[in-house]
């Protein structure tokens, strides 16, 4: 049945092309993988060399000096790495927020998961900020109902991860229940909350739903690559330390 | 749809248009003309391979073997065309540091014949784009993307007419809705237009009045959004028009291991393909035309 339909809006169509000289009888397709069983183009390598030597010396320029690695991976609910991302992040674009609305952030949370490498001990250059944040997520920083806080603070338990969060959220873990601490406040669930974190986050992603729909929600045309590099240009050597903002008792 | 069920949907489909076509019987005198059709989408600045360390995709990819494979074709078939879906930009350090100025150069080298703008291709903002133009030997279409109040405004056509061994070949450009996703800073007075509707007057003028005798649009609405079902994307708009013979996509990365068919408005066959991203895989579609003057019906093969 469906074959003649076909060969009806065939023949249909053949009829209502008088010009038609060229008919098309067959299509054939084939999905080619680029690997090494290709030989490269030399003119092509020719014309990408200089400009990879340029890139290789501005990716592998110094910024700064780690005296240890900082990882995702050395605490159980916090890490040295993502404590150093949830302060940056917050330093660099808390004054923005301010200078754009009168207003304070009062915390920023990102997710584990966005956190693409280490920083070995050592020479710390913009290569370290590309692999970081291979991304470009821009910041964002969403007003949040005590509802959705409740749900993002249910979201953090459950997860049990070490999702980054700067040090003004202080959240432990208690056999009943929970306590937490917003810049030294207890929360207080009827008050709306400054929440800085990305666009990508903010649309949904890692399934941070909490963030979706906010009371309010400020673009910040900052990429977070960019506040990691200018960070990194502006310390000569970076602390970073676990200190119990996000632990179960 | 749930796409193992759609890609399973797809082959039934190849094996009832195989039987189609193969079943007819032919007339007159023929002489067969050859239409390769190659495609990239979302190369996102990889202009080198993958490094063997990648978890996903080591050693795979790069542009100076992307350019072996292209020449081999073209000298096995000189009627081809060397099309990409957007977001050209974007996705390494060259970008960052240059701008999207050798992806252009080595496109132009490539011999590129068209593309089309994604929405990353905005990250530098519309005047960053603009800046890399002089580095680009081929042309951008966009039939959606209204840039009449911006820099590009008269630099982006919304389709372009190619003649290879005597095939016309129609080209439209259609680009994803850049609210919510590109900073209006980026993408200034640049209006977006209903894809649809755009991709419905694209097919009429290219086919009923430019008479074209292939019609393929390069868009970058992406393939298809499970949990936006509606959301307009190559799927929904393959479905929805008629007179498109091929819709190379974009945006969702997606890789198909082969195009999928749709039936569009009309019922007739029609293909959407998409080679996931960064220049990891080459599309390659190969159209056979039948050149003869009877006016018989005969069967499309879509051997796919």
């Amino acid at each position: 049945m469906k074959r003649i339909t076909l060969l009806f809006s065939i023949f249909f169509i053949l009829l209502s092309c008088k010009k038609e000289t060229h008919h098309l009888s067959k299509i054939t397709s084939k999905t080619i993988a680029i690997d090494s069983t290709l030989v490269s183009n030399n003119q092509i390598t020719k014309t990408i060399a200089p400009y990879k030597k340029k890139m290789v010396t501005k990716i592998n320029t110094v910024l700064s000096y780690s005296p240890k690695s900082i990882t995702r991976t050395d605490g159980e609910l916090e890490s040295s790495l993502g404590n150093l991302l949830g302060d940056l992040s917050f330093k660099r674009v808390q004054p923005i927020f301010y200078k754009k609305t009168g207003k304070n952030i009062h915390f920023a949370l990102f997710n584990y998961g966005g956190i693409r490498a280490s920083i070995s001990k050592g020479n710390v250059s913009n290569k370290n900020a590309f692999n970081l944040m291979p991304f470009e997520n821009n910041y964002v920083v969403v007003e949040l109902s005590g509802e959705k806080m409740i749900m993002l603070i249910d979201y953090l338990i459950k997860s049990n991860k070490a999702h980054p969060l700067s040090k003004q959220f202080r959240l432990l873990i208690t056999k009943n229940g929970y306590t937490l601490s917003i810049n030294n406040k207890p929360f207080d669930s009827k008050k709306s909350y400054f929440v800085l974190t990305t666009n990508y986050l903010q649309a949904g992603g890692d399934n941070m739903y909490f963030f979706k729909n906010p009371i309010k929600l400020y673009s910040i045309n900052y990429k977070m690559r960019h506040a990691i590099i200018d960070e990194f240009k502006s310390t000569d050597t970076l602390k970073s330390n676990l200190d119990g903002r996000f632990k179960r008792n | 749809m749930n796409r193992r069920t759609f890609i399973q949907q797809t082959t039934a489909a190849v094996s009832l248009t195989t039987i189609g076509g193969l079943s007819l019987p032919s007339f007159g005198t023929k002489k067969q003309k050859h239409i390769t059709i190659l495609h990239t989408n979302d190369t996102h600045s990889h202009v080198e391979p993958f490094e063997a360390s990648h978890y996903k995709h080591a050693n795979k990819g790069g542009v100076a073997r992307r350019a072996t494979l292209i020449e081999s074709i073209r000298n096995e078939n000189p009627n081809t065309l060397l099309l990409d879906a957007g977001d050209i930009f974007q996705g390494t350090p060259y970008f960052n540091y240059f701008g999207g100025e050798l992806e252009f150069k080595l496109m132009s080298m490539l011999n590129y014949d068209l593309a089309t703008i994604g929405n990353h291709d905005f990250d530098n903002a519309i005047d960053g784009f603009y800046k890399q133009l002089p580095h680009a030997k081929f042309n951008f279409v966009s039939a959606n993307y209204d840039f009449k109040n911006t820099v590009l405004d008269s630099h982006v056509k919304p389709y372009q007419i190619f003649i290879k061994d005597g095939i016309k070949i129609g080209v439209f450009g259609l680009g994803i809705e850049l609210t919510g996703l590109v900073s209006p800073k980026m993408y200034k007075e640049t209006v977006y237009l209903d894809p649809s509707e755009m991709a419905q007057d694209m097919s009429r003028i290219l086919k009923d009045e430019q008479q074209c005798d292939l019609v393929i649009c390069l868009s970058h609405l992406g393939y298809y959004y499970q949990k936006n079902p509606t959301k307009i994307s190559d799927l929904n708009l393959a479905k929805k028009t008629k007179n498109i013979d091929l819709i190379i996509g974009g945006h969702t990365h997606t890789f198909l291991p082969k195009p999928t068919i749709v039936k569009n408005s009309m019922h007739e066959n029609m293909l959407v393909n998409q080679v996931g991203a960064y220049g990891i895989n080459l599309g390659r579609i190969d159209f056979y035309f039948d050149s003869n003057n009877n006016k018989t019906s005969q069967g499309k093969t879509i051997l796919v």
